[in-house]
């Protein structure tokens, strides 16, 4: 729907006073951040990807600015200048503006190039799943009033997976290896399936010999052996990265072919738990039959989930339209545990309503000096329009 | 009657082989009017326009429908158009031009073989000095297309404009994602290609255009045209070492 119209403008204009009424009401504070951003924190958070759908520019001084392809970085941003010494301060923000996205395939209906987000962000609030709860029932709350009716939840939680790995009992460094995988839905499977033989697939072109050589208790001899080798081989060191840094990274490799394989009872749970999807209550109840043989019990994973759903209960929001799947929010940019999307079944799927998340590690990305609680969502205003002209059809 | 336009490179080796290729099928290219001028037209099909364009640019004009045929390496085109099976047909492969499109890395990463390995680094590099590894290209979209189907996203794209090879060596980046042919200037300044690094294995194409104005005629024109020029392709590409 294009917004270019006077009628949509209205329309629009009516639909953001209603969504930020809500929001002020629920004690969040009305912000403008800047439209126009510097892309080096979107690059360093979101990665080279960000290129691909956004419309970065160089001004004539040279340097790299971006159109906002979200609200959040600018929030966090504008938080980090009110409280520079201390970002922990608690806050709440709400705004309501455009932000820009490069459509590759061309810009439509559901996915334009300019659409305006209202949404709220909120940081520094330790008590995690009920500030998690409130956001996702202020946003059901929100649509609610603007008048859309059919409405679903569906939740995912990054958190979740990680207890997952501690109740299978992994040691820290699977641990960190298939926390990595996880979040590359493309080979996980591959990657579980690998695992079960060894923490490395044998890479043909790294050194046998010098791998079998270094020890990290004999780090100068390691990295004297390192220097020989490039030295017989007439390799000239050269760029950025030092002899040390190159020797750390042989000895971390020299490390994993000794580690013993994942365990195999480990693979089947991690391999079980990926699968689950469904309502969110049965699928509590799945994860937590799964958990029942786990090496170290089901431990603190599902009490959280479990807390999360009583207090979203609590808060007013119908548990039978909300659904959970272990796969969700893999792929999305900086979320760190909870992700939520709002879907109606007046649009498809892959255009939900609304978005959000726990996001703890963005403040420090752009430039906290501690890693601040956040959590946040945002309303894609003109589908929310769409799907509320043609629910009241 | 209108006229079939067909873009070819203006000036350097990918101009004289293209005219070379040209004889070969018994087609004589003539520029028009003055000789620096940018016009031409082919002896025996006069049905054809010919325009020289800078090779840069042939792909633009493709894409946007400018010429309905052009010259140009598959790399280019593959660069400057994201959607380029869509919106290009590549009509036949002109057995030169041949550039592969490559990850290279210094050669003293001897700890790093592949993109999973370069992967690895990227987290360990950015504690150390600051920020994630920069890649000098001016092949961005292909990079971020290629690293993106692998899962790697960890690193920085810094656009060269020439001497790309130089920029592990002078500090400007980390890692380079270039074109090579036989692979010597890369060992020359002290780089390697990753065991999965070729992103394109490239040559000159006969590219024809989605977006340009065909009438059954120039359809019959440029069958003609592709016709000619199939039967003095090479027989084999040359090895790459």
């Amino acid at each position: 729907m294009p917004a270019e119209t006077a009628q949509n403008i209205e329309a629009l204009a009516s639909q953001a006073q209603t969504l930020m009424s809500v929001f002020t009401k629920a004690g969040y504070d009305a912000v403008a951040p800047s439209i126009i951003q510097p892309a080096d924190v979107f690059l360093d958070v979101i990665g080279e990807s960000l290129r691909a759908r956004t419309y970065v520019f160089t001004d004539q001084d040279g340097a790299e600015l971006c159109l906002r392809p979200d609200i959040t970085v600018p929030t966090c941003r504008l938080h980090l200048e009110r409280y520079a010494d201390f970002p922990a301060t608690p806050a709440r923000y709400c705004y309501n503006g455009p932000a820009f996205r490069y459509q590759p395939q061309g810009a439509t209906a559901s996915h334009p190039r300019e659409f305006r987000q209202a949404g709220i962000e909120r940081f520094g609030d330790h008590a995690r799943e009920a500030a998690e709860a409130e956001t996702v029932s202020i946003v059901v709350k929100a649509i609610e009033k603007v008048g859309l009716k059919e409405w679903t939840v569906r939740l995912g939680d990054l958190g979740l997976f990680s207890s997952v790995l501690d109740a299978a009992g992994v040691s820290p460094n699977w641990k960190k290896r298939l926390d990595d995988a996880f979040l590359k839905p493309l080979s996980f499977r591959d990657a579980l399936k690998a695992f079960a033989s060894g923490a490395r697939v044998a890479s043909t072109g790294i050194p046998e010999e010098l791998l079998a050589s270094l020890q990290r208790d004999d780090w100068e001899k390691s990295e004297a052996a390192v220097a020989v080798y490039l030295e017989e081989n007439a390799i000239e060191l050269l760029g950025t990265r030092t002899l040390s840094d190159i020797t750390e990274h042989l000895i971390v490799i020299a490390e994993d072919r000794q580690e013993k394989p994942l365990d195999a009872r480990a693979i089947e749970l991690i391999a079980r738990y990926v699968e689950v999807s469904g309502p969110a209550t049965t699928a509590g109840d799945r994860i937590a039959s799964l958990l029942k043989g786990a090496a170290n019990g089901a431990g603190i994973a599902l009490e959280t989930y479990d807390r999360r759903l009583a207090l979203l209960a609590n808060a007013g929001v119908d548990l039978e339209r909300v659904t959970f799947s272990a796969e969700f929010g893999r792929t999305l940019a900086y979320y760190s545990g909870l992700v939520f999307e709002v879907n109606s079944a007046c649009l498809d799927a892959k255009s939900p309503i609304a978005n959000g998340g726990r996001y703890d590690g963005l403040m420090r990305a752009a430039g906290a000096n501690i890693e601040v609680p956040a959590v946040g969502a945002a309303i894609h205003s003109e589908r929310l329009l769409a799907a509320t002209l043609k629910g009241a059809q | 009657m209108s006229k079939l336009t067909l873009a070819i490179p203006s000036k350097g080796r990918l101009m004289e082989q293209t005219t070379d290729m040209f004889a070969r099928a018994g087609l004589v290219v003539r520029k028009v009017g003055h000789v620096r001028g940018y016009r031409g037209e082919i002896d025996g099909l006069p049905g054809v326009d010919v325009a020289y364009v800078s090779s840069g640019e042939i792909a633009a004009a493709l894409k946007a429908g400018s010429v309905h045929l052009g010259i140009t390496g598959e790399d280019l085109i593959r660069e400057s158009i994201s959607d380029a099976t869509t919106r290009i047909r590549f009509l036949q492969k002109l057995g030169f031009g041949f550039a592969d499109v490559i990850v290279a890395v210094p050669t003293c990463w001897v700890d790093v073989a592949t993109v999973q390995d370069l992967e690895e680094i990227a987290l360990p590099f950015r504690q150390l000095h600051g920020r994630w590894p920069r890649v000098a290209t001016k092949y961005g979209n292909l990079t971020r297309r290629f690293f993106a189907n692998k899962g790697f996203g960890d690193y920085r794209i810094i656009e060269s404009a020439g001497a790309t090879e130089g920029a592990p060596a002078a500090g400007t980046a980390e890692l380079i994602v270039d074109i090579t042919t036989t692979g010597e200037t890369l060992r020359a300044n002290g780089l390697k290609i990753l065991d999965d690094g070729v992103i394109l294995k490239s040559q000159a194409n006969l590219c024809a255009s989605n977006a340009a104005a065909w009438t059954p005629e120039l359809e019959k024109i440029c069958s003609e045209l592709a016709a000619k020029l199939s039967q003095s392709v090479p027989e084999k590409k040359p090895s790459r070492s």
